[in-house]
């Protein structure tokens, strides 16, 4: 674990995410798929903590299940001193304003039929009805503009922007609620590679303006190594190596480690 | 990269581009959009009273006195909702000033529509003696008999006249009225019943849509046309245009549902819905604004086809006399009394048919184009 | 010098018209020799997939215009040729593998199937099938092959369903294969596996490979030349090694320059200005 002066944000203990495989007419549960077999980590604040994997290693059910989008089977996950996995649904909704989640896809994760300013204004909505119409424009143009685009692209909708202009759509709608930590399921894995390194760029920058905390989730080592202070590297649900980005780079440990860096291509 | 500004519409917009494209899809729509106008206006396109009639130095509209309370309302809210649709931007700046006008105007039209009556007239305006005078198009009423029976098509009969002198066209343009109002209304029924199941059964799967679904099943099991009759049967509704439509629309839903029911599955599992979900809101939230209306392409295929299965149905039961019957003007009851005298009344086949499947297969025009406008060539990369 | 075997003349495909003109392609010559391996890299947009694609012409044609050029494989114009004979090209001479190997495959037939479908047409003269689909799968590193016959797509794993591909591809001999980004889509070890495959590919066997791909790491120890294709046109090309060593355009150092290396953490990546570039 890193030594550092901040207090943990966010810890994970003994997360378990089993999901069952059911079978028969009456869809009994005849065995199970272990997503995410008995994972501990912190998460200190102001932090980029990386989560590599590969596909079926568990690192997106991770992701999921901090948000509450998929419910652990078993174990806790702890936002500050709260157990937020074992809140109920009601009870976890005011923490939908601290915990953010940045997808990958960028042609999906953003509604076809709502222009740019009801995408990001629903989450005003949402969480601050005492906003009226025109206090929300203003808040959602300068979020836009935040993210690096322009005032005018209010009305538009999605098909009009590439894929790496909506992603930047989608970090400003995870940051219009003002969170602290965000899940970055794997923000930058579907963008080309010069879009890629905008995207890390923006939001470095944005981690140093608003003190955020990331929880980066990716295949790229190499990105990741960039952009995280601690990595944790995931094989099968299990996490198999966890140290600083520095560390995990220079001297490997475990052979799955190895085995990763070793297939990455170099130039 | 800047977003082309030629790029910047709607998905509506979008949509309609592609289906203009499509050369039959526009004129079915035009033929579509005409019936509906037809029907609308049919006390005007075929009556026994004049439109304008001047007499003893007096101006009458004996037309607009002869207009039941249901035709008015029927003429004065579509206008109001279209005045309403073509002005909504200038409306949305002041909503409450706008709200208050509409209730108003409202009131003021049920108080007066309460207070009036029409004038039930049977007889007619053509051979009154009068200074000037307006006929409509055709100047018989469709349930007026005239002792000119079975004439074949003529200048004064367009269509000819039916087994009791009934002028056929007359009854023709009515009997638009009743196809078009029993296919819509009862297609809105089912649509209404077939997104509600089909909605909860594709978003909180489980035993909700399990139990949905066997039930949807069920529904499938029975014949409709069959089922059809025997509720009218038993409930003894024969002639019943809102008992027709409600059993058509809630014996036809289960298309609707299945559909709604894939989409929703579907939409639930995108990106765009796992992040409304995140932001926080609400299941009603994410299912009115996120999942119908990504839906509503395909949805609105089925409905513009089941409108036309709904006129077809219709006039199934009015043609076996299970419908409307005479002397309700309904093109399936023409049809019917034509069995009996087809080998020399050629007319009384004819125009109904004609009639039927132009209506039919216009809507089927509009319908295959709005599927492939709907299709994922929409969807963009 | 005998005649190359693929060589491309100022090749340009347009979509669109009028004000939603797009030039996909604008005027892109390069040439390829037997056996000799090709990489042509770019970002999305530039062009390179249309290209592979055009080459049997298998773009929609009332989207996708042939606007000039023309594209000689073993010295006939493929963009000229009678759909028969072109049916005759595709597949039996120039095999394709592309992105998604899912969607490549067919989900309801056996892979054993649909390898045997592509020998029986396009090596009619073959006469035990059986023996020649399990060396096809057995070349491409897929164990105990005699018992996979039987699996349906669905069944394999992503890095298996794309060796699958890939044997399909090679089952017909062609001259020239075409991979379409083959290894985007898959974990990078098994991209790893996927890139060593193709390597050996290229050492046993006299086939050509065009590779596309947006990944420089991929290139460099694997194709013998390099294009480098920005907004439809080539700005660059040459021997891997020395474009690598020594970009010329700008555009070339600046996709260089932006993918993160391991081990050399920077403060910022570094970012393309476009607006340095045309």
């Amino acid at each position: 674990m890193p030594e550092s002066n901040s207090q943990p944000l966010l810890r994970v203990e003994n997360l378990q995410v089993y999901f069952p495989i059911l079978g028969g007419v009456f869809r009994r549960k005849i065995g199970e798929v272990k997503a995410v077999d008995d994972v501990s980590f912190t998460v200190n604040r102001g932090q980029t903590v990386g989560l590599v994997g590969e596909s079926g290693s568990g690192k997106t059910t991770i992701g999921r299940a901090i948000i509450r989008l998929t419910d652990p089977t078993a174990g806790t996950i702890y936002y500050g001193d709260t157990p937020i996995s074992k809140l109920r649904p009601s009870a976890f909704r005011p923490y939908r304003k601290k915990i953010q989640i940045i997808f990958q896809d960028p042609y999906n994760s953003l509604n076809p039929r709502l222009s740019i300013f009801e995408i990001i204004g629903e989450a005003l909505e949402i969480h601050f009805p005492k906003m009226t119409r025109e206090e929300r424009r203003e808040r959602v143009a300068e979020l836009l503009d935040k993210v690096g685009l322009k005032k005018d692209h209010l009305d538009r909708y999605p098909h009009e922007f590439s894929g790496g202009q909506r992603q930047r759509i989608g970090i400003a709608r995870a940051l219009a609620v003002d969170p602290e930590f965000i899940v970055c399921d794997e923000p930058v894995s579907a963008l080309d590679v010069s879009v890629q390194a905008q995207i890390v760029n923006l939001l470095q920058d944005l981690q140093e303006e608003l003190g955020l905390t990331y929880l980066f989730i990716a295949h790229d080592l190499a990105v990741v190594e960039h952009i995280s202070d601690f990595v944790l590297v995931m094989n099968a649900g299990k996490i198999v190596e966890a140290a600083t980005a520095e560390a995990i780079y220079e001297n490997p440990q475990h052979d799955y480690t190895r085995r990763l860096l070793s297939a990455v291509p170099k130039l | 990269m800047n977003p082309a500004s030629a790029n910047h519409q709607t998905y509506a917009q979008r949509l309609w581009r592609h289906f203009r494209a499509d050369k039959f899809a526009h004129y079915g729509l035009g033929i579509v959009i005409a019936l509906f106008i037809i029907a609308a206006l049919a006390p005007f396109l075929a009556n026994s009273h004049a439109i304008v009639r001047v007499a003893d130095g007096r101006i009458t509209f004996p037309v607009l006195l002869s207009l039941e309370p249901i035709e008015w309302r029927f003429l004065i809210y579509v206008l109001l909702a279209a005045l309403i649709y073509f002005f909504r931007r200038k409306l949305q700046t002041h909503p409450r000033r706008f709200l208050l006008l509409t209730c108003f105007f409202v009131a003021l039209v049920e108080l007066w529509l309460g207070f009036s009556h029409p004038i039930n007239d049977p007889s007619n305006d053509r051979e009154r003696p009068s200074s000037f005078k307006l006929m409509p198009p055709v100047a018989y009423s469709p349930i007026e008999t005239t002792p000119d029976q079975f004439s074949p098509p003529m200048w004064k009969h367009p269509c000819g006249t039916d087994s009791t002198g009934r002028d056929i066209a007359a009854r023709m343009l009515h009997g638009a009225r009743i196809s078009l109002s029993i296919g819509f209304v009862s297609q809105s029924i089912a649509l209404l019943v077939g997104i509600t199941l089909g909605g909860l059964a594709g978003y909180y799967r489980g035993w909700l849509d399990i139990g949905v679904s066997r039930f949807v099943e069920i529904i499938e099991c029975f014949p409709s046309l069959l089922l059809i009759l025997v509720v009218i049967n038993f409930t003894g509704s024969q002639n019943n245009m809102f008992c027709i439509m409600a059993v058509i629309g809630l014996t036809s839903w289960t298309g609707v549902a299945r559909l709604v029911r894939g989409e929703f599955l579907r939409l639930s599992g995108q990106p765009f819905t796992l992040a409304a979900q995140a932001i926080g809101a609400s299941d009603f939230r994410v299912i009115l604004r996120h999942l119908l209306p990504n839906a509503l392409g395909p949805i609105l295929v089925v409905a513009t086809f089941g409108v036309a299965s709904a006129i077809l149905i219709e006039s199934s039961l009015s043609f076996l006399g299970f419908g409307m019957q005479a002397p309700t003007p309904s093109w399936g009851d023409i049809l019917s009394e034509s069995r009996r005298y087809i080998d020399f009344a050629w007319w009384l086949a004819f125009f109904p048919g004609l009639a039927m499947l132009v209506t039919i297969m216009s809507y089927n025009f509009v319908g295959e184009g709005l599927r492939d406008a709907v299709d994922p060539r929409l969807r963009i990369k | 010098m005998s005649i190359p075997l693929l060589r491309v003349e100022n090749l340009g495909i347009h979509f669109g018209s009028g004000e939603n003109l797009v030039k996909a392609v604008d005027g892109i010559s390069f040439s390829m020799a037997a056996g000799e391996t090709l990489a042509v890299v770019g970002e999305s947009g530039s062009g390179k997939s249309v290209t592979a694609l055009a080459l049997t012409r298998l773009l929609a044609t009332p989207s996708a215009r042939y606007a000039s050029g023309q594209i000689e494989f073993k010295g006939r114009d493929t963009l000229r040729l009678p759909e028969s004979e072109l049916r005759a090209l595709r597949g039996k001479q120039i095999a394709y593998i592309f992105q998604e190997p899912a969607s490549s495959l067919n989900p309801v037939f056996t892979i054993g199937y649909q390898i045997q479908e592509a020998i029986e047409l396009h090596r009619p003269e073959v006469s035990n099938v059986e023996a020649e689909i399990i060396r096809a799968l057995h070349t491409v590193g897929i164990r105990e092959p005699e018992k996979r016959l039987g699996d349906y797509p669905h069944q394999l794993s992503g890095g298996m369903q794309q060796r699958v591909m890939i044997a399909m591809a090679l089952a017909c001999q062609p001259d020239l294969l075409v991979a379409d980004e083959p290894t985007t889509a898959l974990d990078v070890t098994i991209q790893k596996q996927i890139m060593d495959l193709l390597k050996e590919l290229k050492q046993k066997s006299n086939m050509a490979i065009l590779l596309i791909t947006h990944n420089f790491g991929l290139v460099a120890d694997f194709a013998d030349h390099v294009l480098v294709m920005f907004r439809g046109r080539i700005v660059e090309s040459g021997r891997t090694a020395d474009v690598l060593r020594n970009p010329q355009h700008a555009y070339t150092k600046a996709l260089i320059e932006c993918v993160p290396r391991l081990g050399q953490k920077q403060h910022r990546l570094k970012v393309i200005d476009y607006a340095g570039i045309e």
